[in-house]
């Protein structure tokens, strides 16, 4: 047990003492005594109680120089405390949380935080109380975070006093993370600090209590709206507008990125000639001239926040003119065709009835009852005898 | 009975046979009329983000093609009276394909004004109005029927061309999409092409007849149409024909129906089709979904596609058909009613009623909006009288919807624009009613008194006839013989 502690020990040593480093430099800029004290305070952090302390023959010179309060007779040897001095490192250990916020103490490792070290992280806290057995929260990060989970659980029949909790991302158990929860005030409490910095800090952050009840935490960027599933339709050597938009319950983005699907994913598209970017805060244009035929595929419009960058993906397709040239024709043919037919129909009717009309006409001027020909005439001439 | 004013046509309508192919020729040329315009803004989003133009100016294009649909009456009603009616659509069908093809391939918003604004305007306007003159032609005793059949073209040409617009749009993009609609209102011409003007030759006149002189039954049917003749003269003074055959027919305005008529529809027209533009906006600040309020719109308009027939057909039946314009003015009156009642109505539910209701209005004053203006004028003088009606009411028409939407931004509130449009709706359907009741008594007197001189003058004309009877039939054996 002593030696893994001793191995955790080692690797906290180390970063410890890049923290140390850097708030020496701090200290040696900003002149902030809060800093060097946290410095020595930094030698007395632990977990459970257990303390490393490490090089700090500046800081305690520091610390002798400004002649702080604090307790520099332990600054000289490196030693490690398993001790039940509770209460002075309990007040050491908050006044650490509230001094030494600035220092990154990233116990996940891969991707290094691509942000300026020296602008203090935003805090945010996060909390949920349990009832049932699990529950998935979603948080909509902007900017690079400090963050706080607290989970509550109010456990279920049985409620034993001490529970294992841990924490994981992503599904994978976060290491250094299992504590003993002890049940107070009828509930179990877990809380842990999280820096989000980068795209890959973002996923899904699980609390568990002992496996029997879990709160997910998924931390993301806000979602484009809904996505216009077909796709833009323009013409070759015209241009077209390609747009996107982003729903105005969100909040604006810094800027936004155009990209273009290739064979290797995605590749960002430079405003030129070719190409124009208009952006207006939760909206975005995309200007493409002289199209060709290479042109159509997928687009892609990237809103960038501080902490990644949320894609919405456009269609677009190039067809040549002659597409719904053939349709057009189509319809005029039908329509020459019947107006063809109805005109000749009727030319063959009228031919009929012209045909039968005259044999009567002449049937009728025989008799003297009123034929067509002969009715105005009668009545005209009717009306000049009249008058 | 008032006097049927179209039976002075000098021929009797067929009023079947052929007439039903012209009605459907009719329903094609008014549903592209009145629905073309509407439906075209599906591409304006699509257009406005192309030309990086604000949505009022693209709005701008359906309300430069309407107030030149409107506008391009009068042209249309002199073009009729020259030429009929079968060249005049041909042409205007014409004019849309050409409107739409040249405006597939514009660079600006101004092409876009200019091609389907004012040509593709023009075009359907030379497409309404003969399509409603050649129905008087070949309609009398089952007009309103035939009226109504047409005029249900608009909300299903409406209903076929929105989904179809979407596809098109889909497929082809917005330029695409305007060519093939140039195809497609080729139709159009299709539908001239049936309008055949009517013979006028075919039956046997009642008028000729009165040479004969056969008894009392015989004078009376001579009697009618001069006495017709003589009263629809009285009204407007002497029609003199030639120069006012070619143009418009001015006197139309001492015509006292003529008066009535437009008057009424000139206040009329402010609140008829607002209440429709913001039914679903409406819906919308009430807090129903988007999709529910398109779909109260598909209800107000199937609603509509079956009350136009219906009306027709109601509006042929004996009762009514006399007191045509009673009808008209109950349709009128009930429409303001309706949209006074409006704001009473609470959720989702009284609005699918008051759809309903409204496209029970909404049909029936469609379907009569032209038969009564037949019924006043007669078919002859229909033509101008129809080009007239819409060059003026083109103001009401197209001010209507922007005053109702200030209304609704100045107080925040859409009930002020129900009450607004409830009341220039009740108060022409009141003034139908009262005006309509001096016109239909002056109109009755009018005829007893037309037929008094009638009577006498005949009476003098069979006596007359008579003599010259005897003494022609000496002369006519030689006429045939020679």
């Amino acid at each position: 047990m002593q030696s893994m502690k001793l191995q955790h020990g080692m690797e906290r040593e180390l970063c410890l003492s890049v923290c140390v480093i850097q708030l020496w430099m701090e200290s040696a800029t900003r002149k902030l005594q809060g800093d060097t004290r946290a410095a020595s305070l930094l030698q007395l952090k632990g977990e459970g109680g257990g303390l490393v302390v490490l090089l700090h023959d500046a800081a305690s010179r520091e610390t002798r120089k400004r002649s702080s309060e604090r307790p520099a007779h332990r600054g000289d040897r490196g030693i490690i405390i398993m001790s039940a001095i509770r209460k002075q490192l309990s007040f050491q250990i908050l006044l650490l949380f509230i001094s030494c916020r600035n220092i990154n103490t990233k116990t996940l490792g891969a991707t290094a935080p691509p942000l300026d070290p020296t602008a203090p992280l935003q805090k945010l806290e996060r909390s949920y109380v349990l009832k049932g057995d699990s529950h998935t929260e979603k948080v909509e990060l902007l900017n690079p975070v400090s963050l706080v989970l607290m989970c509550t659980w109010t456990g279920s029949q049985n409620k034993p006093t001490n529970i294992t909790g841990f924490w994981s991302k992503d599904g994978k158990e976060i290491e250094n993370s299992r504590v003993t929860v002890q049940l107070e005030n009828k509930q179990y409490n877990l809380k842990r600090t999280f820096s989000i910095a980068s795209e890959a800090d973002l996923g899904s952050y699980s609390c568990d209590f002992g496996g029997e009840a879990k709160i997910n935490f998924v931390l993301a960027v806000p979602q484009m709206g809904d996505e216009r599933d077909k796709p833009i339709v323009s013409y070759l050597g015209d241009s077209v507008v390609v747009p996107c938009k982003l729903d105005d319950s969100k909040p604006t983005p810094n800027t936004w990125n155009w990209y273009r699907a290739n064979e290797t994913g995605k590749e960002q598209i430079i405003a030129g000639q070719k190409f124009s970017i208009k952006n207006d805060e939760k909206k975005t244009k995309l200007v493409i001239h002289d199209l060709t035929a290479d042109d159509s595929g997928l687009y892609y419009c990237g809103a960038v926040y501080g902490v990644g960058i949320t894609m919405g993906r456009v269609e677009l397709k190039v067809i040549s003119f002659f597409e719904p040239l053939k349709p057009f024709i189509a319809i005029l043919v039908e329509v020459i065709i019947l107006v063809a037919a109805i005109l000749l129909y009727e030319k063959s009717r009228s031919k009929k009835d012209y045909t039968a009309a005259g044999n009567g006409a002449t049937d009728q001027t025989n008799t003297l009852s009123s034929g067509e020909n002969n009715g105005p005439e009668e009545s005209s001439s009717m009306r000049q005898r009249k008058v | 009975m008032p006097p049927a004013a179209a039976s002075n046509l000098g021929y009797t309508p067929p009023d079947g046979g052929w007439g039903w192919a012209v009605v459907f020729g009719a329903f094609i040329s008014i549903g592209f009329s009145y629905a073309f315009p509407k439906s075209l803004t599906i591409y304006f989003k699509e257009i406005q983000e192309y030309f990086d133009v604000s949505y009022s100016e693209i709005a701008w294009v359906s309300s430069v093609m309407l107030a030149s649909m409107y506008a391009g009456g009068p042209v249309s009603s002199i073009l009729v009276n020259r030429y009929g009616s079968r060249p005049v659509v041909m042409v205007g069908g014409v004019m849309v394909c050409t409107a739409m093809v040249l405006a597939s391939f514009g660079t600006t918003i101004i092409h876009l004004y200019l091609c389907i604004g004012v040509i593709g305007g023009f075009g359907l306007a030379f497409n309404l109005q003969p399509a409603l003159t050649i129905i008087g032609t070949y309609f009398h005793v089952k007009r309103p029927m035939a009226n109504g059949l047409a005029m249900t073209g608009s909300p299903v040409v409406l209903s076929t061309l929105a989904p179809l617009n979407q596809f098109l749009f889909d497929s082809f993009g917005w330029r695409g999409s305007f060519l093939i609609l140039g195809s497609i209102v080729l139709n159009c011409c299709v539908a001239g092409s049936l309008m055949r003007p009517v013979n006028k030759n075919a039956s046997p006149e009642p008028k000729a007849e009165a040479s004969e002189c056969n008894g009392a039954a015989v004078e009376e049917t001579a009697g009618t149409p001069s006495a017709n003749l003589l009263t629809e003269e009285n009204q407007s003074g002497s029609k003199s024909p030639g120069c006012m055959d070619k143009f418009i027919d001015f006197s139309l305005f001492k015509h006292r129906g003529f008066l009535i008529y437009l008057v009424g529809n000139v206040v009329m027209f402010f609140g008829f089709f607002a209440p429709v533009v913001f039914l679903a906006p409406y819906a919308k600040h009430l807090g129903i979904d988007e999709y529910s309020a398109a779909f109260l719109l598909s209800i107000f308009a199937l609603v509509d596609m079956f009350i136009r027939p219906a009306t027709g057909l109601i509006g042929n039946t004996k009762l009514i058909r006399p007191r045509i314009q009673y009808f008209f003015s109950f349709a009128v009156s009930y429409n303001g009613l309706c949209h006074l009642l409006c704001p009473l109505a609470d959720g989702y539910v009284g609005l699918v009623v008051y759809a309903v209701f409204l496209g029970l209005a909404f049909g029936m004053v469609s379907a009569l909006l032209f038969e009564v203006l037949m019924d006043l004028v007669g078919a002859h003088r229909f033509s101008s009288a129809v080009g007239l009606v819409t060059i003026i009411e083109c103001g009401p028409v197209l001010l209507g919807p922007p005053l109702s939407g200030a209304l609704v931004d100045i107080f925040g509130d859409y009930k002020y624009l129900y009450y607004a449009c409830g009341v220039f709706m009740l108060v022409p359907g009141i003034f139908f009613f009262i005006m309509h009741y001096f016109n239909y008594k002056r109109l009755d007197e009018e005829q007893r008194q037309a037929e008094a001189v009638d009577m006498r003058t005949s009476y003098h004309s069979c006596e007359e006839a008579v003599e010259l009877k005897t003494g022609r039939d000496d002369k006519t054996v030689p006429e045939t013989e020679g």
